[in-house]
């Protein structure tokens, strides 16, 4: 029995965990469709981003791209976040270069920060090099200083608040999910004890006597298939909230 | 006016024994072992017959139905026994005897599938069986005698048949799909039919009623290629029943399972669906045949809580199976503890989830 209480708890720990690495999952967030950047350069750079995101939760993008498809720069900015990122709180920059255009999309929180004097200032710091790489690395370590001044604004912001504010949102999450997780918890643990406890019956009538067949002796003389009919369901697909 | 048998040792003069070690009869007294065909089945010598005149109070009418009274040959004493006993122990002298009478003429069994494993491996198995359970009763383990278990050869009705029949299914096949708003299922419904034969060979049915059906079904299956034509000797040192449920009344539970049988075995012929639900079934059996087996089993009753619980091992094979009281307060007490403690590394994990 041990052994299957091990087994199933690993089954519950992984389930688990794999929800925590669906959530920590990392997106691409260099989008080179104009190949304008080597794969080593691309490397470095998502690295860079990376950093960003793990430290203020903020995804910050780029994109350089030789066309929009008939979309606008700011709509095909949006496009290229929301199909490589799942977090709600970043800003993607677009660079058209055959057009020499930029597209901008900002969600989330990052909105608060990063507002247009800072896009502006990320944007100048992407042109003020001459390289594809210098400009994005300059555009990323614009972006990590604005996000870190605004946090301390944030911080000291959040000293003036009352301490209610912040236990509130810490409270929060407890008091819902400790009875639920505990909900969830006994049932599985009433029914693993009680499948463990089941395995005491082991007195069944045989279901068939397919045990005493003659071997080879099952001959199929008769065998027909008929179509009658056939449903089709059809259900809407949950859309994505646009934060624009 | 009631027959008994004694096998007796020609050396010595001791009840003889089968010994499933050397499948042989074998004195326990002298060790002599004896081949079982060198031990006349019909020995006028050690048969007798007694009456005898009752005398004091009269049995009222009904009163001996369903009972019988042997006199042991060894020592003389009375045994009272179910009418359907075979074989058992003389409770004065310990001598095994053989009730001759109720495997004679028409009650002879055709085959005899003899004892492979001993009361020790019996005895053992038990022991495996009860130790791999959990929440069992403490006080069901401290009062289990595992010196009451006896080897018994059961009465079992063989049917061997060609069984001829058809099948109706309800088949559905799923096909799934998406597009850029919707999400697509569509269901195909099928409706499939089959008809067949199919041979079956030795299906058992319990032809007593002092074991349960569903234990002896339990213990399914035996191995019938070491049956041996019957031989009464083999019943020296086992309880044995002859049946008392006829071979008519046993057909209907053989017909049931090759129904069920030819349900399921055309089944696994209906391909390329993803559901298939019976929806009918017709039979009918030509070349019936049935025979009359003893099947060798050991046997423990016991009694926990005024309840009965039976349990079984099958003498050839060694599957062994019985119902198991559960303890439903530690039954209760783990659940809360594992579901605690389950419920903790959810909050935890969740916790994780939410600070990173």
């Amino acid at each position: 029995m041990t052994k299957k209480f091990v087994a199933i708890l690993i089954a519950v720990i992984i389930s688990l965990s794999l929800m925590i690495s669906a959530s920590a999952y990392t997106y691409a967030y260099i989008a080179d469709s104009a190949d304008k950047l080597t794969y080593g350069e691309e490397e470095e750079l998502e690295v860079l981003a990376e950093g960003i995101e793990s430290t203020y939760g903020v995804c910050i993008m780029v994109g350089i791209v030789d066309e929009t498809n008939g979309t606008s720069d700011n709509e095909y900015a949006q496009k290229i976040y929301t199909d490589n990122t799942d977090n709600e709180n970043g800003l993607i920059l677009v660079h058209n270069d055959s057009e020499s255009t930029y597209g901008v999309f900002t969600s989330g929180n990052a909105k608060e920060i990063l507002d247009d004097e800072a896009v502006n200032e990320m944007r100048d710091a992407y042109n003020s090099n001459e390289s594809y790489y210098g400009g994005i690395s300059d555009y990323y370590k614009t972006a990590e200083s604005l996000l870190a001044s605004g946090e301390t604004a944030s911080d000291n912001a959040e000293t003036i608040t009352t301490d209610d504010d912040t236990s509130d949102e810490k409270d929060g999450v407890g008091i819902i999910w400790i009875p639920v997780s505990l909900g969830i918890g006994l049932l599985i643990g009433f029914l693993i004890i009680n499948s463990i406890a089941s395995k005491n019956k082991s007195v069944y009538m045989q279901k068939n006597a397919t045990v005493y067949t003659r071997p080879g002796s099952m001959i199929i003389t008769g065998s027909a298939d008929h179509f009658l009919y056939s449903n089709v369901e059809r259900r809407e697909k949950p859309k994505q909230e646009n934060k624009n | 006016m009631s027959t008994i048998l004694e096998q007796k040792c020609p050396c010595c003069g001791g009840a003889v024994e089968f010994n499933t070690g050397v499948q042989k009869l074998k004195c326990p007294f002298c060790d002599t072992e004896f081949d079982i065909t060198a031990m006349p089945e019909d020995t006028a010598n050690q048969v007798e017959q007694i009456s005898w005149n009752s005398q004091g109070s009269q049995w009222g009418a009904g009163e001996t139905d369903g009972m019988s009274v042997y006199d042991c040959n060894s020592c003389g004493g009375e045994i009272v026994a179910d009418s359907t006993t075979g074989a058992t122990t003389c409770p004065y002298c310990g001598n095994q005897v053989v009730m001759k009478g109720q495997f004679s003429g028409a009650l002879r069994p055709d085959l005899v599938i003899p004892f492979k494993l001993d009361k020790k491996a019996a005895k053992e198995a038990l022991k495996k069986h009860i130790s791999t359970k959990k929440f069992v009763p403490k006080s069901f383990l401290a009062d289990n005698r595992l010196e009451e278990i006896k080897g018994v050869y059961v009465p079992h009705w063989l049917f061997t048949c060609d069984a001829i029949g058809n099948a109706n299914y309800k088949a559905t096949k799923v096909k799934k799909w998406s597009d850029e708003n919707y999400d697509y299922t569509e269901t195909s419904y099928f409706d499939i039919y089959r008809s067949g034969n199919i041979g079956f060979d030795n299906i058992p049915v319990d032809g007593s009623t002092k074991v349960p059906d569903d234990l002896m079904e339990s213990v399914e299956p035996f191995d019938l290629s070491q049956a041996v034509d019957f031989n009464i000797a083999y019943l020296a040192g086992y309880l044995a029943d002859k049946y008392d449920v006829t071979a008519e009344e046993s057909m209907p539970r053989a017909n049931e399972r090759i129904r069920q049988s030819i349900i399921d075995s055309f089944k696994e012929t209906v391909k390329g669906y993803d559901e298939v639900e019976n929806q009918s079934a017709n039979m009918n059996v030509a070349n019936g045949l049935y025979k009359y087996a003893l099947y060798p089993v050991w046997l423990l009753n016991t009694k926990w809580n005024g309840e009965n619980f039976t349990f079984a091992m099958n003498g050839q094979t060694g599957k062994f199976v019985g119902n198991i009281p559960t303890d439903k307060k530690a039954v209760t007490k783990a659940s809360l503890l594992l579901g605690a403690g389950i419920g903790a590394l959810i909050y935890g994990l969740l916790w994780l989830i939410e600070l990173f």
